[in-house]
């Protein structure tokens, strides 16, 4: 595929569909625009423009001159992203969503919330909070990643054990589609099949397939009572062991994490306070909540109960917003958490089976071990989730490839072995598409090619992401 | 040995609100916490409870009904007992007379060595009722500790203060309020929890203290509120509105460079 | 409760503060205010300071008091909450002024709560605002209240004397005048006075709170529209090519995203720089509380109904991703020619 540059007259035409305050050209300004949360200057790239569209129609105009000029186009949320997905690979357009940011409804008879893109996730859950309703999508970064963003990689989070990926929680979209037809899929029905399921389709299609620019959320009733436990082990096998009993006992959990031991002594690092047990092998957290406070009493009783007779060092219970603030900060801060024991690192996002949880965490361990590299581990134990880091420390840039390109290779064939995969939430953006087509089928691959060559024939929207140029 | 700790149920932060047209405090009643430095006065209690075997602990508290729940929270991470005083007789009260209050239950248990209590609550913020109830029961006071460590009849303080540190030792009985960097607070645990939901907690009323009813309440209260407002603010204000040009900013430098401020 | 006859009580009080025999500059502070208001109430303004040996006394008159209690023992160069209670409520006894205004420092507001309690009276902490109510000569004492969402004003019509505690830096220290006159009496009470169980044991200076944001000519703030650890850093950016100190709201720092000793507020620092930069910071009472006397006050901030605009000699309604590192590079500029 051969794209074109960005030229004066590209960018005088941008200036005049957004207004020449929302083109940015300079350095400095598009420096931001170049990385997203991804450590590794491998996955940095300076943006040749930025444009920042307040509505549909503008987004229309740019997608249609990005055709034209054959140009590639990298929509981007907050930036939060792990996977170098709003990171402009090959240069082109940076389209930053940033200035959609408006709640359009609040709807309270039908549970539904109406937003643009750019609201954050965490405007998203408080707004529904104020009207005493819950938006169950909460990503760990979610007071800084854009909604748009959490649909465009499905995101997961901390909740979705018990009530889903991003997905769930989406029943509608107005989407920009490549061709720079604007068309909306989906709404407030909470039945709906007419035609092809396109909502599902864009749900975690990274910006590869147009850009969505309103969504239909769904919400649901907040629950009263929510308890947190805390529950350290002397080891991370024996706390691990008890994850599928806990998913087993009759309750569904709305959060089952875990952390290893290296990740509670980041934490203790990064947030400058002592925590519980800090030299413990490992931390489940535990999430119930509910509508009545003897039911959620009950659940963690059973729950607590479960982890002491099977080995947990002691079962600590938040039930009120300062306990709870206190242990989630912990969990919460791990992806900035790590800087402090290596500036620069890899964070993978591999699924198992929940089963399968102990023997991955075994492999990683003997990986780590092999290659005598740290990889802390911290994640979803609920849904399998992983989030294994491999740290750089004071390896040379060779070393250091090198040292990825083992473990990473050895860990996705413990993963596929297990029945997994290789990513979670985070999606494949640019950094993992390699690792996915070398895992899955040609078949397979054939079906994504076909879906993005029929929406996106000139390959302008987010080139390199997911599917790998060819 | 017999320790005291104080506890004040306060609102969780986020939830006070003000309506904007009437001024009036929105409080979302449900949501409710452990005034968080008097998590470190339990922390620390706790701490001195287990490095010892002699220790009975109890947590004390004034308020509405529903800071039981506060209590049964202090038993949870580690409070033998708790007293809740509460009913309409202390309504109103100011510092002195919920000093008073406090002072007089605290007396009601007979000898205690040593009452710790956060330095100030988030809601009220006056940082005054620890050393008026150290006064009603003339007991001495040490504010603002940092550090504490137990001897065998006395405690050594170490006290933040303006530009360092002072260092005190006080005999018992002691009442003492702790800062935030005493400790991190600790959290329940599951079989507090259990322990918390078998312990009965005596609610006590001017009847248990036996105090003049005068001295209680908004009629034993020297302060009165005048007025409660949202405070006027007002200054000629030029405004600019970012518009991706450095004309903002440089008008702004403009601006402090005619004020002489740069 | 027996009432007490309020006409026996009259002139205003301020406890002064000394460390190591100097006057601490807190003093003069409390000059300024108990000067209004014993104009107000046409009546003397005595300073009270406890200690050993104290420098340059004399002073206080030069700033304003008509008379200076010093109430000398070697008991009193440390500062122990008996000793100086119990001097305190003996000269309160003798003198009967109808107000007292001390320092919301950590002396002042451990002393103030048990000389009110030994007194049986009403005191306020950290009032923002001290004036007299003209028609019935009451003190009206004016405080951020609950989380400093609103103002309480409060009064204490039954019980004298009147206390108040008063933030350091809220007001400007009252002016040197050599010509002014006044009485210095020195008070020496018996031993019994003195007497406590406390021991003092040392004072040990803490250099990790040099951060001393209440001496800076200029601040720069910010709140929680820095957004992170990351963001918060264009604030220190800012304020390192102003030279000026850096401050932060309570959000900021429960975030972690610098320490308590830059927390101005009700719950930290009152600060009146001559220039205050608020950054990403939406202006709650609780940090206006602390900064609103501020000389010149600019703002920056994306939504333009923040209250922290309503006290702004200048705004600016934008990102402060934006618009920040413009103003750094404009400043820079101007730096390098200067």
């Amino acid at each position: 595929m051969q794209y074109n540059k960005v030229n004066d007259g590209i960018i005088e035409e941008l200036k005049t569909i957004v207004g020449a305050a929302n083109v940015l050209t300079e350095h400095e300004k598009m420096e931001m625009y170049a990385r997203d949360e991804v450590s590794d200057q491998l996955w940095e790239k300076m943006p040749e423009v930025v444009v920042k569209p307040e509505n549909a129609l503008q987004i229309s105009e740019i997608v249609k001159l990005a055709n034209r000029e054959l140009v590639p186009i990298t929509p981007r949320g907050g930036g939060t992203g792990l996977a170098a997905g709003a990171v402009p690979m090959i240069g082109g357009i940076v389209l930053s969503l940033e200035k959609m940011n408006r709640i359009l409804e609040v709807d309270t008879e039908n549970l539904f919330m109406v937003v643009e893109p750019g609201v954050t996730t965490g405007e998203v859950q408080k707004t529904a909070r104020e009207h005493g309703l819950l938006y169950a999508g909460d990503p760990c970064s979610a007071d800084s990643s854009f909604i748009g963003g959490n649909v465009a990689t499905n995101a997961g989070g901390n909740k979705a054990v018990k009530y889903g990926v991003t997905t769930r929680h989406i029943y509608g979209l107005e989407i920009v589609m490549p061709n720079g037809d604007i068309v909306t899929f989906g709404g407030k029905n909470v039945k709906d099949v007419t035609g092809y399921d396109i909502v599902h389709l864009i749900v975690g299609s990274e910006g590869t397939l147009g850009i969505v620019t309103k969504i239909w959320l769904k919400l649901m009733p907040l629950p009263k009572y929510v308890a947190d436990l805390l529950i350290p082990f002397a080891d991370m096998q024996t706390a691990i062991k008890v994850v599928p009993k806990i998913m087993t006992a009759g309750i569904i959990p709305t959060c089952l994490e875990f952390m290893d031991s290296l990740s509670i002594k980041a934490a203790e690092m990064y947030l400058n306070k002592k925590l519980p047990y800090s030299d413990a092998g490992a931390y489940i957290i535990c999430e119930v909540d509910g509508t009545s406070e003897t039911q959620v009493q009950d659940d963690y009783e059973t729950i607590g109960k479960l982890c002491q007779e099977n080995g947990a060092l002691e079962v600590f219970v938040a039930d009120n917003k300062s306990t709870q603030e206190r242990i989630w900060k912990a969990r919460k801060s791990y992806a900035e958490a790590i800087r402090m024991l290596s500036p620069v690192y890899c964070m993978e996002d591999i699924v198992v089976p929940v089963s399968e949880i102990p023997k991955c965490l075994e492999a990683i361990e003997r990986i780590s071990k092999k290659y005598d590299c740290k990889i802390p581990s911290c994640g979803h134990a609920g849904d399998g989730n992983i989030h294994a880091t491999i740290l750089r420390e004071g390896r040379d840039d060779h070393a250091w490839h090198e040292l990825k390109d083992n473990v990473l290779r050895e860990l996705y064939e413990v993963v596929y072995q297990l029945g997994g995969n290789l990513s979670g939430e985070h999606g494949i953006g640019a950094k993992r598409a390699e690792a996915m087509h070398k895992h899955m089928t040609e078949a397979q691959l054939n079906v994504l090619r076909s879906i993005k060559k029929a929406l996106d024939p000139n390959n302008i929207m987010n080139p390199g992401k997911v599917l790998v140029l060819q | 040995m017999n320790i005291v700790v104080l506890i004040k149920q306060v609102p969780g932060t986020d939830n006070v609100k003000m309506d904007p047209e009437t001024g009036v405090m929105i409080r979302s009643g449900k949501d409710t916490i452990i005034n968080p430095l008097d998590e470190n006065a339990l922390a620390e209690a706790v701490r001195i409870k287990n490095s010892r075997d002699d220790v009975k602990l109890t947590a004390i508290s004034m308020g509405p009904e529903s800071a039981m729940k506060a209590l049964k929270e202090a038993v949870a991470m580690g409070a033998d007992a708790g007293i809740l005083l509460s009913g309409r007789v202390f309504a109103g009260s100011d510092t002195i007379a919920t000093g008073r209050a406090l002072s007089a239950a605290i007396k009601k248990l007979g000898q205690v060595d040593l009452i710790i209590c956060g330095e100030r609550a988030t809601d009220g913020e006056t940082g005054q009722t620890g050393a008026m109830i150290a006064e009603f029961l003339d007991i001495p006071v040490q504010t603002y500790v940092s550090a504490l460590e137990v001897k065998d009849n006395s405690v050594i303080v170490k006290r933040t203060v303006e530009g360092g540190f002072e260092y005190v030792e006080v005999p018992f009985p002691v009442l003492v309020t702790v800062n935030k960097d005493i400790n991190e607070p600790g959290f329940p645990t599951l079989d507090g929890k259990l322990k918390a939901k078998q312990v009965e907690i005596p609610v006590w009323g001017n009847e248990e203290l036996g105090l003049d009813k005068s001295v209680l309440g908004l009629g034993g209260s020297p302060t009165r509120v005048v007025k409660v407002f949202s405070p006027k603010l007002s200054r000629d204000t030029i405004m600019r509105k970012a518009d991706g040009t450095t004309g903002p900013v440089d008008e702004l430098i403009q601006f402090l460079t005619g004020k002489e401020v740069l | 409760m027996p009432t007490m006859d309020l006409s026996n009580y009259k002139g205003v009080f301020v406890i002064g503060e000394q460390r190591d025999g100097k006057i601490h500059s807190v003093t003069y502070e409390l000059l300024t205010r108990g000067r209004a208001l014993a104009d107000d109430l046409g009546c003397q303004l005595s300073c009270v300071l406890l200690g050993d040996e104290i420098e340059n006394v004399q002073e206080v008159i030069y700033r304003g008091a008509d008379k200076v209690f010093h109430i000398k023992s070697p008991a009193l160069k440390n500062f122990l909450p008996r000793p100086y209670r119990n001097a305190i409520c003996r000269l309160v006894e003798e003198e009967k002024p109808e107000i007292i205004v001390a320092a919301a420092t950590t002396t002042g507001r451990t002393i103030m709560p048990l000389v009110a309690a030994r007194l049986n009276t009403g005191l306020t902490a950290d009032c923002t605002e001290l004036t007299i109510d003209p028609e019935t000569r009451i003190l009206l004492q004016t405080r951020p209240a609950i989380g400093g969402n609103i103002m309480a004003t409060i009064k204490t019509p039954n019980h004298r004397p009147q206390m108040a505690t008063v933030r350091p830096k809220s007001a400007k220290p009252a002016p040197a005048d050599p010509t002014r006159t006044g009485e210095i009496i020195v008070k020496e009470y018996d031993g019994a006075v003195f007497m406590t169980p406390e021991k003092f044991l040392r004072f040990v200076k803490d250099t990790t709170q040099q951060v001393n944001i209440e001496d800076a000519d200029i601040i720069v703030a910010g709140g929680k529209g820095m957004k992170s650890a990351e963001g918060f850093r264009l604030v220190e950016e800012l304020a390192e090519v102003l030279g000026a100190g850096v401050g932060a709201t309570r959000d900021a720092v429960e975030l972690g995203w610098t320490t308590y000793p830059h927390q101005i507020g009700l719950s930290g620092k009152t600060v009146s720089p001559k220039l205050y930069i608020a950054l990403g910071l939406s202006g709650k009472i609780q940090h206006m509380a602390g900064m609103q006397t501020s000389e010149v006050i600019v703002a920056i901030n994306k939504d333009p109904e923040a209250q922290i605009f309503k006290v702004a000699d200048f705004g600016i309604v934008g990102d402060v991703f934006e618009v920040v590192p413009m103003l750094i590079e404009a400043i820079k500029k101007i730096k390098a020619t200067a």
